[in-house]
């Protein structure tokens, strides 16, 4: 390995986003844990204290590239920038969380670059001379393993596919703040608006049935509110593909770009289990998975696994569970 | 206005895929090709944008594109009868194969010389699930970009004000000048049904034919070495035995868990 890796943290309102710790754990196992040619980037308008902070956590020499323009992300900017810091440094890695942030410039560096580009990878085998990136296809249904050819490689991390460095207490890595002020030229971010539903009750209940594009219309939604009745305190959840269909408001949806949700029972009806729906499912002691295609990815990450047609299956769960715990002969 | 929508056809197979180990291929099944959802997102918003900007008394043209063999013109005949005006087809066997450089750098040779004011991709395909095409293209042609868009308005001064999806059930907005390239995030629009009349119009018109070689098909910047299924985790148990036993089991085992 000649050149650096160079990993591009994230941030939000002055907080690390915990997918940066996720790009620098992949960072390391790209560089095999030898980083005195990993350096951590961080773009913004006041850089200092972020920098200061991932330095420390990680070990990790970090630049502050502070840009009066970027109180918001900006993608031209942080192109300009990153390309004004290549002057400097000899660059072999790009490591981007694949974040809406991230897969905004990523493939952009590369073109710029004339780079390798490999978005939502989710390991590394490090077994032969050159690293390959492994990534899924088809919602999850294959994986690949991808080579790049180019001198410069940009991959973004998949969130939830890597832990997060942990802390490293023996070194603090030095910090650099520079400045470049350039100015984005067409595109000017306005402003980061909140989302309308933050409280909800996805956030706070034991039981979520959560319902996908398999339950195949909005009528059978009735098939998951009956069975959520089956248990107290429980919550309706969803993935995207529910909410884009117009079949539940977006507040039940629970994925990367929805709500994050830590119940005691996860049971995913109609789930494809694309990881983006399941890197919402941060911590779940029990998921159940139904659906009727076996191939589903749900079903490597399910405890209990059933494949059937959820609209006879549910109905027979409901009906037995009336017999089991109803039927009180006198 | 010209808008250039860029429209894929997508493997969706309903089970599993089917493989070859050595070189890594997979058995494309004809029945499992489908118009990504996707860019089913975008031909609407383009047609939005039409009809937004015929109301400051503007023509505006809708155009869609597609790489790929003869079975891509189902997509294409697809975007013209939601009321696209034209169609080209980039004609190129085993599309399936190329990379999203690839694919984006055929579109942009194709786009950059014709003086579009917006070109607008799905943010991602359903099958190879990339999200890098859109913006490659905007970085071919020049462009700027916004990715993962749920809202657009287009103001009198051409420019765009734009809803973009942020992680968190966030959204950032921006201000783009035109011309640029949107990518579309999922549930941004309700996608219309092909009308009777643009399905008559289809029948009598010709799509724009060009041959991918005749661009010159850059070299992929990557390759895939390897494909393989992914491994059931031993964590898991499926179920098995008569629905009725499936049921009951699963019923004691959340009883012993307390959960019901």
């Amino acid at each position: 390995m000649h050149g650096s890796i160079l990993v591009v943290a994230q941030h939000t309102k002055g907080k690390v986003d915990v997918v940066t710790y996720e790009a620098v754990s992949c960072a390391m196992k790209l560089c095999k844990e030898n980083s005195s040619h990993l350096k951590i980037v961080v773009l913004g308008d006041q850089t200092e204290l972020i920098a200061d902070e991932i330095s420390k956590k990680t070990g990790i020499n970090t630049i502050g590239v502070n840009n009066k323009y970027l109180n918001l992300y900006n993608s031209e900017v942080y192109i300009e920038s990153l390309l004004k810091l290549f002057e400097q440094l000899t660059v072999e890695y790009v490591v981007i969380p694949h974040t809406s942030t991230g897969y905004d410039f990523a493939p952009l560096l590369a073109v710029k670059l004339g780079a390798s580009c490999i978005t939502e990878v989710e390991d590394i085998n490090t077994d032969k001379d050159k690293p390959s990136f492994i990534r899924a296809m088809f919602n999850g249904k294959l994986y690949t393993e991808v080579v790049p050819n180019k001198d410069v490689t940009i991959i973004t991390t998949q969130p939830g596919s890597w832990q997060p460095m942990k802390d490293k207490a023996d070194k603090k890595g030095d910090v650099n703040i520079i400045r470049i002020d350039i100015a984005p030229k067409n595109i000017k971010s306005i402003a980061l608006k909140e989302a309308e539903f933050k409280e909800n009750e996805l956030n706070s209940s034991e039981i979520i049935i959560s319902a996908g594009r398999g339950i195949g219309k909005r009528e059978n939604l009735s098939l998951i509110y009956e069975l959520a009745r089956l248990f107290p305190k429980s919550a309706v959840g969803c993935s995207r593909a529910v909410c884009d269909a117009g079949w539940l408001d977006y507040k039940h949806q629970i994925g990367i770009t929805g709500n994050t949700v830590s119940p005691k029972l996860y049971m995913a009806v109609g789930i494809s289990g694309a990881i983006q729906h399941t890197s919402g499912i941060k911590d779940a002691q029990m998921i159940v998975a139904i659906n009727n295609d076996p191939s589903a990815r749900i079903f490597n990450l399910a405890d209990y696994g059933i494949v059937e047609d959820l609209t006879q299956f549910i109905p027979l769960l409901i009906q037995e569970y009336k017999k089991l715990f109803f039927s009180q002969k006198p | 206005m010209k808008i250039l929508v860029c429209v894929k056809q997508a493997y969706v197979p309903s089970s599993n895929i089917l493989l070859d180990k050595d070189p890594p291929r997979i058995h494309y099944n004809t029945g499992g090709f489908k118009i990504n959802s996707y860019d089913e997102y975008g031909i609407e918003e383009a047609l939005r944008i039409k009809e937004s900007a015929s109301k400051i008394d503007e023509h505006t043209y809708v155009h869609a594109i597609s790489v790929g063999p003869d079975r891509v013109e189902t997509v294409i005949k697809r975007a013209m009868e939601m009321g696209a005006d034209e169609g080209i087809h980039i004609q190129c066997n085993a599309s399936e194969e190329l990379s999203p450089y690839q694919v984006a750098y055929l579109i942009a040779s194709y786009a950059k010389d014709k003086q579009y004011d917006i070109v607008i991709t799905g943010v991602m395909s359903d099958d190879g699930m990339y999200m890098q095409t859109g913006t490659m293209i905007a970085g071919l042609i020049g462009y700027p970009h916004i990715s993962s868009v749920v809202l657009q308005e287009l103001r009198k001064d051409h420019s765009l004000y734009i809803e973009a999806e942020h992680d968190g059930r966030r959204r950032q907005t921006f201000e783009v000048k035109l011309p640029c390239v949107l990518t579309v995030q999922s549930g941004i629009n309700k996608p219309r049904y092909p009308s009777l009349s643009n399905v008559l119009r289809v029948k009598k018109q010709k799509i724009l034919k060009i041959q991918a070689t005749d661009i010159g098909i850059p070299e992929a910047r990557e390759a895939i070495v390897k494909m393989f299924l992914p491994n059931i985790k031993q964590k898991g148990v499926i179920l098995d035995g008569t629905p009725m036993e499936k049921a009951t089991k699963l019923l004691k085992l959340l009883h012993e868990k307390s959960l019901i």
